[in-house]
């Protein structure tokens, strides 16, 4: 069948019976959430245990169970590989892996799942185990792709049954409180893990740094918390947070950033009170920045910033430019320090961030966002997960829920990446559907949206170079010779779910070329 | 023999050309699956233009646009086939007028397809692709052949120069060449004389006529950087109805005079450079800003180059370029005196009065040319540049 995003899906996957995507908000989810299992400990002292491996006894780990990880270390994460090494160890097979992404440094799950520990991943892959997950066959069941507040969603609603959630903490008390913030290798808030602590049939609290009681901020609670094991290492905090994140030097990115700046000044929105999104990409940097000294000039004070924390971000805040950042996670040194010390800058968890099925998350109050892309299409869809060759390599993180929510969603993209163009006829997958974005920046040009002719005319009015998509496109491809396309196969790699739990595309195994 | 040309750098290619042992074709990229068809058609039609489909050739891709891979393919086979006649790529490009907007002539090194790339989307008013000190001795001559293939690949907005080195060290090849991609015009360094300008405007002639162009289409840009440029200033803006600006080069001018660079020292070779072109008829502008991390100063000296008399400025990094246009982009209320003082010359016009007067002031006749061409180049950039097809 296909989809309202003009994708076709099957009836199912794997064992899922698929809800086909309807409409960016089409599918109001209707009814109650998933109880939270009851946990009672009546120790007053600790609820230490001495290894991962006890843990692993403790919370009655065994086959086929359902096991969750947050991604706050990035690539420097050293708390999965450690879980399912030990997992292996004690024989334990047909995991499902939740975590919200992995990342290079946990190519090791590659072995686990040749050796049947892991048969089951539901979360972003960033490289390699996307890669080996591509190749097709190796998965008991199609990986499963959800985006922040997507992943939070399926958690509440019961989509996703953890069994036992590990979170990796900074900072943590031997009575199950937790933060980010603090410890020897601090790497932002770790709320990703709060509605998986809540809602596991266990949670173990695994940290580098047990420091008495009580621990805070309390990212995550001590009534959520069965457990406590204290490691020697937890991540390595080199590839955890940068040091300052640096602004690019590169021309055709700074004028990407240029342009977007302008059309958002352009724009209605740039008023008092104007809120948006910044990232942590070079291009999100630059705009942040240009967008900062734009308001300066014009006398705005904006109501909120939104995180990825930067340093950047920080200094908005600091010059009385913004009076809040809403923070999910911290990219840079500075955002954590700011995070301990500024009444401005507030933590937010993912739910509050990003889910759909909430009374309203914060994305939705956004003006402005700009956002990346591996590739756009002529009908504006967006795709943040593959590669033109077809190749999974990146998760959704929020693009899903910013671009649905802010009133003017920007996808900051050069036309050309090497010999590779980034418009093309067709997405080779649909991460967030066209009806949602607005205006596309590239450095030969911006393309508005035809349903937003307002916009269009606003930028056209203050001189900005808007050209029709097709156009720009057309420009880029005069450079290089046309690509080959991939050929898909039947068999499903993994499915995109929209943020609502509907499913918006599928990533089919690569046959050949074309 | 083997030759090689590129490099295994981002944007660039590496190509490795035997003459023996062909013909033969080796293909290393990344994404090989989806770049392997487009990079051998490039590949065989380039080896077919310079009639070597029987060389053995290695081309190692790190995300060469075709224009790149074409022009090192050619530089690679030239290198062990000298006899081979140079592509001519088709170009289509639209001439343009002696007097337009100049406020900015942004350089790019013409060895670098990293830094090449993508370098007509800033908004320049002139894009020069430079031959000379940004290129090394070695890597002149395919500098030159890489600038020629860009030159006729890249959808320019405006216009295009391509900076030789000096005539009497390979600005003669560099002109045989880089003509073939239809520059809008050449930049000749160190000119100081109207001899060296004549000298070039004689060669320009033979190749337009060589190549189909019309004689006299492309311009010429005289850069004065030597003491004796200076002085000569006069002849070398008046050498050549070529000549469309003067530039000035203050960073040799300085070493030739022993000088600290400062604004007074450079005082008396900007005032003379500025008065020559005026004399002339044709534009000025003026030396690059070499701290790239200081804005403020940038945006300072640009607005004195302007209170100068100059039409524009050079710039080294793209990001130069918005100060730059900021300080020579007449302001509304320059804009405001010039439509005034147009519309009162027109008045005058229609009453039949010889002598045009604004708020009971006489106009005179400079000031109403003055005021015409504000006009005329305001309209330029407003409506932007005239896209090549």
């Amino acid at each position: 069948m296909h989809n309202a995003a003009g994708r076709d899906i099957p009836e199912t996957i794997g064992s899922r019976a698929v809800r086909p995507f309807a409409g960016a908000s089409a599918t109001p989810n209707r009814g109650s959430k998933a109880a939270r299992p009851q946990k009672w400990v009546y120790e007053r002292d600790s609820k230490l245990l001495a290894s991962i491996e006890e843990a692993i006894e403790a919370t009655e780990l065994s086959d086929g169970m359902t096991i969750s990880f947050h991604h706050c270390f990035r690539d420097g994460d050293r708390v999965v590989n450690q879980v399912l090494d030990a997992c292996a160890r004690r024989g334990i097979k047909d995991l499902r892996l939740y975590p919200t992404a992995l990342f290079p440094v946990h190519k090791p799950v590659i072995d686990h799942i040749e050796s049947g520990v892991v048969s089951r991943i539901e979360g972003s892959m960033n490289g390699p185990v996307g890669a080996f997950v591509s190749q097709g066959g190796k998965l008991a069941e199609p990986a499963v792709l959800r985006s922040h507040g997507g992943r939070w969603r399926a958690v509440e609603a019961g989509d996703v049954a953890i069994d036992v959630a590990f979170v990796a903490a900074p900072q943590a008390d031997a009575y199950g409180n937790a933060t980010g913030m603090r410890g020897k290798t601090p790497c932002g808030s770790i709320s990703f893990s709060a509605v998986d602590a809540q809602y596991a049939r266990k949670t173990v609290v695994i940290t580098n740094d047990l420091a008495p009681y009580p621990v805070h901020p309390m990212e995550i609670q001590q009534g959520w918390t069965d457990y406590v094991v204290e490691v020697d290492e937890i991540g390595d905090p080199e590839s955890i947070v940068s040091g300052t994140l640096q602004l690019t030097k590169s021309p055709t990115r700074l004028r990407i950033a240029r342009l977007t700046a302008d059309a958002v000044v352009a724009s209605p929105y740039f008023v008092d009170g104007f809120s948006f999104q910044g990232g942590a990409g070079g291009i999100s940097l630059a705009v942040t920045k240009y967008l900062g000294d734009a308001m300066e000039r014009a006398g705005i004070v904006g109501s909120f910033g939104m995180g990825g924390g930067t340093k950047l971000l920080v200094e908005l805040l600091h010059r009385g430019l913004i009076r809040t950042i809403l923070d999910g996670q911290a990219f840079d040194l500075d955002a954590i320090e700011s995070l301990r010390e500024d009444a401005g800058h507030v933590l937010i968890d993912p739910g509050l961030y990003a889910n759909v099925d909430s009374c309203g998350c914060a994305t939705h109050k956004l003006d402005a966002a700009f956002l990346g892309a591996t590739e756009v299409d002529l009908d504006f869809n967006v795709n943040v997960n593959t590669h033109s060759d077809g190749q999974l390599l990146h998760g959704i993180g929020g693009h899903q829920e910013v671009a649905a929510g802010a009133s003017m969603t920007m996808i900051t993209v050069p036309t050309l990446r090497g010999r590779i163009p980034v418009i093309v006829d067709c997405v080779t997958t649909v991460t967030t559907p066209g009806e949602v974005i607005d205006v596309i920046v590239t450095e030969r040009g911006l393309a508005v949206n035809p349903r937003r002719d307002d916009l269009k005319e606003r930028l056209t009015a203050a001189g900005l170079p808007v050209r029709p998509l097709e156009e720009i496109k057309a420009e880029a491809e005069r450079l290089v010779q046309p690509i080959a396309r991939p050929v898909f196969g039947d068999e499903i790699i993994a499915a995109i779910e929209w943020r609502d739990g509907t499913i918006i595309d599928v990533v089919r195994k690569v046959e050949g070329w074309t | 023999m083997e030759t090689r040309c590129g490099a295994e750098a981002k944007g660039d290619c590496l190509v490795v050309v035997d003459n023996d042992g062909g013909p033969k074709t080796d293909l290393a990229a990344r994404s090989k699956q989806l770049l392997e068809r487009g990079l051998r058609a490039v590949i065989d039609e380039t080896l077919s233009k310079l009639d070597a489909s029987d060389i053995s050739i290695a081309v190692t891709d790190s995300g060469a646009l075709d224009y790149v891979l074409v022009a090192r393919i050619e530089a690679a086979v030239r290198g062990v086939l000298p006899e081979k006649p140079p592509i001519s790529p088709p170009v289509q490009r639209k001439g343009t007028e002696r007097d337009r907007p100049r406020r900015s002539r942004l350089y790019a090194p013409g060895n670098n397809p990293r830094l090449l790339a993508g370098i007509e989307i800033h908004g320049a008013d002139c894009v020069l692709l430079d031959l000379e000190d940004s290129v090394p001795a070695e890597e002149k001559p395919a500098a030159r052949i890489l600038v020629k293939h860009l030159l006729a690949a890249v959808p320019f907005a405006e216009e295009t120069w391509v900076r030789i080195n000096p005539l009497d060290c390979g600005g003669l090849e560099d002109v045989a060449e880089v003509l073939r991609g239809r520059p809008h015009g050449i930049c000749l360094p160190k000119a100081d004389s109207a001899a060296d300008v004549a000298k070039l405007a004689e060669e320009l002639a033979r190749l337009e006529d060589e190549f189909g162009l019309g004689v006299g289409s492309t311009w010429i840009m005289p850069i004065i950087e030597t003491a004796r440029g200076v002085l000569h200033a006069d002849e070398v803006a008046a050498a050549d109805p070529r000549v469309a600006i003067v530039a000035f080069g203050a960073e040799d001018y300085t070493r030739d005079l022993g000088a600290l660079r400062t604004s007074e020292s450079l005082l008396f070779a900007r005032g003379r450079i500025v008065a020559a072109a005026a004399a002339a008829g044709v534009q000025s502008s003026d030396t690059v800003y070499a701290d790239l991390a200081d804005m403020e100063g940038l945006a300072e000296e640009a607005q004195r180059a302007r209170a100068l008399g100059f039409d524009g400025k050079g710039a080294i990094n793209p990001r130069q370029i918005d100060p730059i246009h900021h300080a020579f982009t007449p302001s509304e209320q320059e804009m405001e005196q010039a439509r005034a003082i147009v519309a009162a010359a027109r008045e005058a016009e229609l009453q039949g009065l010889g002598a045009v007067a604004l708020n009971g002031k006489m106009i005179d006749k400079p000031v109403l040319e003055r005021a015409r061409r504000v006009m005329r180049h305001a309209e330029k950039l407003t409506k932007g540049g005239d896209r090549d097809a």
